[in-house]
């Protein structure tokens, strides 16, 4: 080999070095930009149900017509491929699309405005690179008139949106401050967790006070000891966000199983930790109905022994609290509602599912038990084939008043209706949507009042 | 007049084989009408009848027989339905509601090994099946996939692909049995239809330790299951529908057949296929009682094979307390066997066997045998704790030769509807009572292994059944001494098929009903071949 | 005295039954077997008398310090429904035992070699105890299941047949380790 040759090669091979190194940064760039988007959970809307990651396409069907997600894979034709780092950024923390367009706020960016620079960017990144271009684009979201009034929202973030970053608190400490950047930011635990005003905005005097997501309750999780979480352990929330479950204490369930599926359970300890040193910090926010700690209610008992020796009635419909309780509940429950010796099987009293006074997350979880689509699966089975309303009724509440608030109570028409609530897994994306139509519905109106004053106003002049 | 209904395809018997058989066809298209004499059941209110129930160690008194549809009970007393001819009893028991049998099992959905379909050509005794163990691999497979099955990889069943879901979690119980009894045997774990994991929208076992009589939380799969996969793709079930008639035209093919409704009201069903799955016993009765001027001995019965061959399981066992604390009753009833014994050149002389061991809970025997010697005060409590603890036993699940005096007839006597019952000849040769009393060397040394005292062998002479009832409308290539050929078709009637442990020429050593459902489906596909992506999704299905 | 205390919760149903306190019944500090209680129990005015009669001879074939009062009433009023002979053989048995002083290891030896009509009552009542079953045969009637004695002693390592024994995998562990 000559000379100029070798020293061609050379500086190939350096070239070939800074280029490793440079991809290297990149690499960490974007797997970092992989952990926040886990963090936001981007995945659990932008993807269909059985459908490629991040390709969009989750329909859900509304009174005003589909909403359907759309596709943020990199594709250039389909998808975001693109948009420059402005733009997403513009998407992601202001709600505006590359072409100016304003986003509905089903897309949490007013959570998201709080994400840094640095993280957008790592966002970014990912986007870009870490995922794998679909081109294949969703059916366009067309929602009629006066829903499709998509500029309407620009009022509603000029009332509405924060759209500073996260600043840290001096004096709150690393660990707090990472929390409050997590749980007010990607994580949007607010989206659902906290109350909404009567254009559907959160209201950030009542952070984390507790919200609905469509049928769900998601509970309050202030610091609050009755209504909150202000009587768990740092140790009880990590293991809540990390296993879905808190011994003698509750289960994630319907939105929530799948916020810590996708989510939660994926984020290291030491983010979990921080959420959690966050979550205690919450202003208290207390329920006036919550007269003691939700999970702290009821106690083993065994309403079974005494109905032994007595001949089940044929018709199910009549059987008792009691009876039903022992045919569908206590072979995971126990007898006494005690739960398995390892916990795994959880007990029902001191147990949020029974202790809250809102019922309808109990009811909720009779009817659709809890599945998660890891092989962890089918975590507790739905019984809303083996019961009717009557019986769900009935059985709840003689769950509630053994095992929980025994002022909680659950009617026929109540467990109907939730049973006709629709299908479980979009609800986030419902919530959403209720949000969104309500707020465009009432700035519409407002606007064309406005417009009505201002053209009597200058006819007046005239 | 009796009210008329029609399908593509007409099923009698709505339990594991039928309705599988029925799902895999309606997901082809057809029309598909399952007829059960039985009800159709609860599973909550199973659950709750056993916890209500005086006969704990009874696993049929959950499901007492309807009126229209008897089934065998034996507890407290004979319901005198299955008529016993001797000279040795065969006490059978099985369900007749919608799910079937399989509502109540341990779930072991178990291969043959290889060489259990030429026991004729390598020991000189039995019969050689119609078909390869090669031929029934991928329904095996197929099978397994529905009923989401899993074991050792050791049990002498090869296999091309691998199980759906890893074993279920060994018990303690079972891995100290493992761990003493090694190098000697090889303890492993069960083939069974249980989840290890969520799977077909079902939950992972949590321990119950009652397979047998119901699995509260659907981790096993059972008969319902099936039923409700068939009813998904579009099958339909009558339930008491009790069949009683088998129809056929002038040509010899089957044109309908007739049920009572429990009101005793007639119907007709007329279809293009049918098939009948209503289980070993009551499946060649309604053959037999379908008896024509053109075919006095019955249906499908022209080799005057039907009913003949009656085959099961039966079983010797050692019970004794380990010296150490094992603890019986967590986790499943029947996770761990012996598998070694299944094939050898020992053939030519005495039956094969697999050995297995119960993890089910010894609290309640243990409570019967100390009120039984009277024992009282503080004693009691003290004896039941080390029992219950330290209690085990091991059985032998014995092959039977099909040997035509073996029967199911129709008795003279008549049940509720005036249907006639069916009647068990049976005996025990000396086949399988020679590998009965070598199993007792094995059952020793097992004892020995554990440290065992209070060794109790069950009574000289006699056997638990296993309730696999086999063999009585045997496939085999010969239509002068077989019922149907290996794809199930009954050789006398071109449109008549049978699913079922029936159809099994020999019963093996292993519980019957996987290879049952392995060949439906194989039925199902001769009937009507699956389109190439429906075959696919049929095994997604299985997943989802 | 516990005996007071006990036996007024075995007879009065209307307690609060969720009071698990006052359901329990101290049946007397019973070790294997307390003469003095015999004439206790049989010196209680009716109808206490039989049911009285009823825990004593209880906790001395049972071998318990502690049986639940409810559950005596329970397994008490299903054996008198189906016997009614039951109470006055009850009270005979438990004369005999305090007259002559039988250890409940010799009971069942001793009224089977004298052909005694009371040799089948001890089993019948702890197959009430332990077993939650009264009556043989056709006529036989589970009244506890879950709370049967057989369940209560071995509670601490398995959980009754159709009851979860945990989370999945969780029976691989050694029992009590």
């Amino acid at each position: 080999m000559s000379a100029p040759i070798r020293c061609l090669a050379l500086l190939g091979l350096l070239l070939a070095a800074s280029a490793q190194a440079a991809d290297a940064a990149d690499a960490a760039l974007v797997q970092r930009g992989q952990y926040l988007a886990t963090a936001g959970d981007c995945v659990a809307c932008h993807t269909a149900p059985g459908g490629q990651p991040y390709a969009g396409g989750l329909t859900v069907p509304t009174p005003v017509g589909a909403i359907v997600s759309t596709n943020i894979t990199p594709s250039t034709s389909a998808g975001i491929g693109r948009y420059t780092q402005q733009q997403f950024s513009d998407a992601v923390r202001k709600g505006i699309r590359a072409d100016g367009a304003h986003l509905y706020p089903a897309m949490p960016y007013t959570s998201y405005a709080q994400v840094t620079d640095d993280d957008v960017r790592a966002l970014y990144a990912y986007f870009m690179h870490g995922v794998a271009p679909v081109d294949r684009k969703p059916a366009p979201t067309r929602l009629p008139f006066p829903f499709n009034l998509r500029w309407s929202m620009a009022a509603w973030n000029a009332l509405f949106l924060d759209d500073k970053p996260f600043t840290p608190e001096p004096g709150k400490g690393a660990a707090w401050n990472r929390g409050a950047y997590l749980v007010r930011g990607l994580a949007h635990c607010g989206t659902c967790h906290t109350p909404r005003n009567l254009l559907m905005a959160e209201r950030p005097s009542r952070e984390l006070a507790g919200g609905m997501v469509g049928s769900w309750l998601a509970p309050n999780i202030t610091a609050d000891a009755h209504s909150g979480i202000g009587g768990w352990s740092e140790q009880a929330l990590v293991d809540y966000l990390r296993l879905g479950h808190a011994r003698g204490k509750a289960q994630a369930a319907g939105p929530m199983a799948e916020a810590v599926e996708h989510s939660l359970q994926q984020l290291e300890p030491a983010d979990l930790q921080a959420i959690a040193t966050y979550l205690k910090t919450v202003p208290a926010q207390r329920h006036p109905a919550d007269t003691r700690a939700v999970d702290s209610w009821g106690a083993a008992f065994d309403g079974i022994a005494d109905q032994r020796g007595t001949a089940l009635a044929d018709d199910a419909g009549l059987w008792s609290g009691a009876q039903l309780y022992d045919a569908h509940c206590a072979s995971c429950h126990q007898a006494s509602g005690e739960g398995s010796f390892d916990g795994g099987l959880p007990s029902l009293f001191h147990n949020t599912a029974t202790g809250r006074a809102d019922t309808s997350n109990l009811v909720l979880v009779i009817l659709d038990g809890i599945r998660w689509t890891d092989a962890s699966g089918v975590r507790m089975p739905g019984f809303a084939q083996a019961l009717s309303d009557h019986q769900v009724a009935t059985l709840a509440n003689y769950l509630t008043l053994r095992y929980g608030n025994p002022t909680a109570r659950v009617t026929a028409t109540q467990a109907a209706n939730l049973r006709a609530g629709g299908a479980p897994s979009h609800l986030v994306a419902l919530a959403r949507l209720a949000m969104v139509v309500v707020a465009v519905l009432i700035l519409a109106i407002l606007v064309l009042w406005h417009r009505r004053r201002r053209r009597r106003a200058s006819s007046g002049q005239a | 007049m009796p009210a008329q209904q029609s399908a593509d395809i007409v099923v009698i018997g709505a339990g594991i084989v039928g309705a599988l058989a029925a799902r895999r066809l309606a997901q082809q298209g057809a029309s598909v009408l399952m007829l059960e004499a039985g009800p159709r059941l609860e599973s909550a209110r199973i659950v709750a009848a056993f916890r209500n129930s005086p006969l704990k160690g009874n696993w049929m008194a959950p499901y007492p027989p309807s009126p229209w549809a008897p089934h065998p009970i034996y507890v407290p007393r004979d319901n005198g339905y299955l008529k016993q001819a001797g000279p040795y009893p065969y006490p059978a028991e099985y369900i007749r509601a919608v799910g079937g049998t399989t509502w109540h099992w341990a779930a072991q959905a178990w291969r043959l090994v290889p060489n259990d379909v030429r026991i004729k050509s390598l020991y000189g005794v039995g019969v050689d099946w119609p078909l390869s163990y090669e031929e029934l691999d991928p329904w095996y497979q197929e099978a397994e996939e529905i009923l989401g099955v899993a074991g050792a990889d050791n049990t002498g069943s090869p296999r091309q692909h691998p199980f759906p879901m890893a074993p279920v979690a060994e018990p303690w119980s079972m891995r100290r049995v493992r761990e003493r009894l090694a190098p000697t045997y090889a303890v492993v774990a069960n083939t069974v239809a249980r989840n290890s994991r969520s799977y077909g929208g079902r939950p992972a076992c949590v321990g119950n330790n009652s397979c047998q009589p119901i699995c509260p939380v659907n981790a096993q799969y059972l008969g319902i299951n099936a039923v409700e996969a068939a009813e998904a793709a579009g099958a339909k079930v009558v339930p008491n529908a009790v069949v009683y008639r088998i129809e056929h035209d002038a040509k010899g093919r089957i044109a309908a057949v007739r049920y009572y409704a429990p009101d005793k009201s007639e119907h007709r069903v007329t279809g293009t296929t049918f098939i009948l799955a209503a289980n070993g016993i009551e499946s060649p009765k309604l053959l037999l009682l379908s008896a024509s001027s053109k075919y006095p001995n019955g249906l499908a019965n022209s080799s005057g094979a039907v009913g003949r061959h009656l085959m099961d399981h039966p079983s010797t066992s050692l019970t004794f307390y380990a010296d150490e604390e094992l603890w019986l009753g967590r986790g499943p009833q029947s996770p761990s066997s012996i598998n070694t014994l299944r094939d050898g050149a020992f053939r030519a002389q005495h039956a094969p066997y697999r050995l297995d061991f119960t993890n089910i809970s010894q609290v309640l025997n243990v409570t019967n045998d100390l009120i039984k010697e009277g024992v009282y005060g503080a004693e009691f409590e003290k004896q039941l704790r080390w029992r219950a603890a330290r209690q085990i036993n091991v059985k032998n699940v014995l092959e039977v030769l099909p040997n035509p005096d073996n029967r199911i007839t129709l008795s003279t006597e008549k049940d509720a509807m005036g249907i006639p019952k069916p009647e068990a000849h049976y005996a025990i040769d000396d086949y399988t009572r020679r590998a009965a009393e070598v199993s007792k060397a094995d059952f020793a040394r097992i004892a020995a292994l554990m440290g065992g005292t209070g060794l109790r062998y069950s009574a000289e002479g006699q056997f638990a059944n296993n309730q696999h009832i086999t063999g009585t409308l045997s496939m085999g290539s010969d239509p002068a001494s077989s019922v149907v050929d290996a794809f199930g078709r009954t050789h006398d009637h071109e449109n008549l098929f049978v699913c079922g442990t029936g159809v099994m020429p020999t019963a093996a050593t292993m519980n019957s009903t996987l290879t049952a459902v392995a060949l439906a489906l194989r039925t199902a596909e001769h009937i009507l071949p699956a389109k190439q992506a429906a075959a696919a999704d049929g095994r997604e299905a299985g997943r989802a | 005295m516990a005996l007071d205390e006990s036996d007024s919760v075995a007879a009065d149903r209307t307690d609060d039954p969720a009071d698990a306190s006052r359901r329990r019944l101290l049946a007397g500090l019973l070790t294997a077997y307390t003469a003095s209680l015999i004439p206790w129990a049989l010196a209680q005015p009716a109808p206490h008398a039989e049911r009285g009669a009823f825990t004593a001879l209880s906790a001395i074939l049972v071998g318990r310090q502690a049986l639940d009062g409810a559950q005596a009433t329970r397994l008490y009023d299903a054996l008198a429904a189906g016997n009614a002979r039951f109470p006055a053989e009850v009270q005979a048995l438990l004369s005999l035992i305090g007259e002559r002083h039988i250890d409940p290891r010799q009971l069942q030896g001793v009224l089977d070699g004298e052909h005694s009509p009371l040799a089948p009552l001890p089993r019948q009542i702890m197959s009430a105890w332990f077993l939650g079953v009264v009556g043989g045969g056709g006529d036989a009637r589970c009244v506890a299941y879950e709370t049967a004695l057989n369940a209560v002693v071995v509670a601490d390592v398995l959980k009754p047949p159709t009851y979860a024994y945990g989370a999945y995998g969780s029976w691989s562990a050694k029992p009590n380790a």
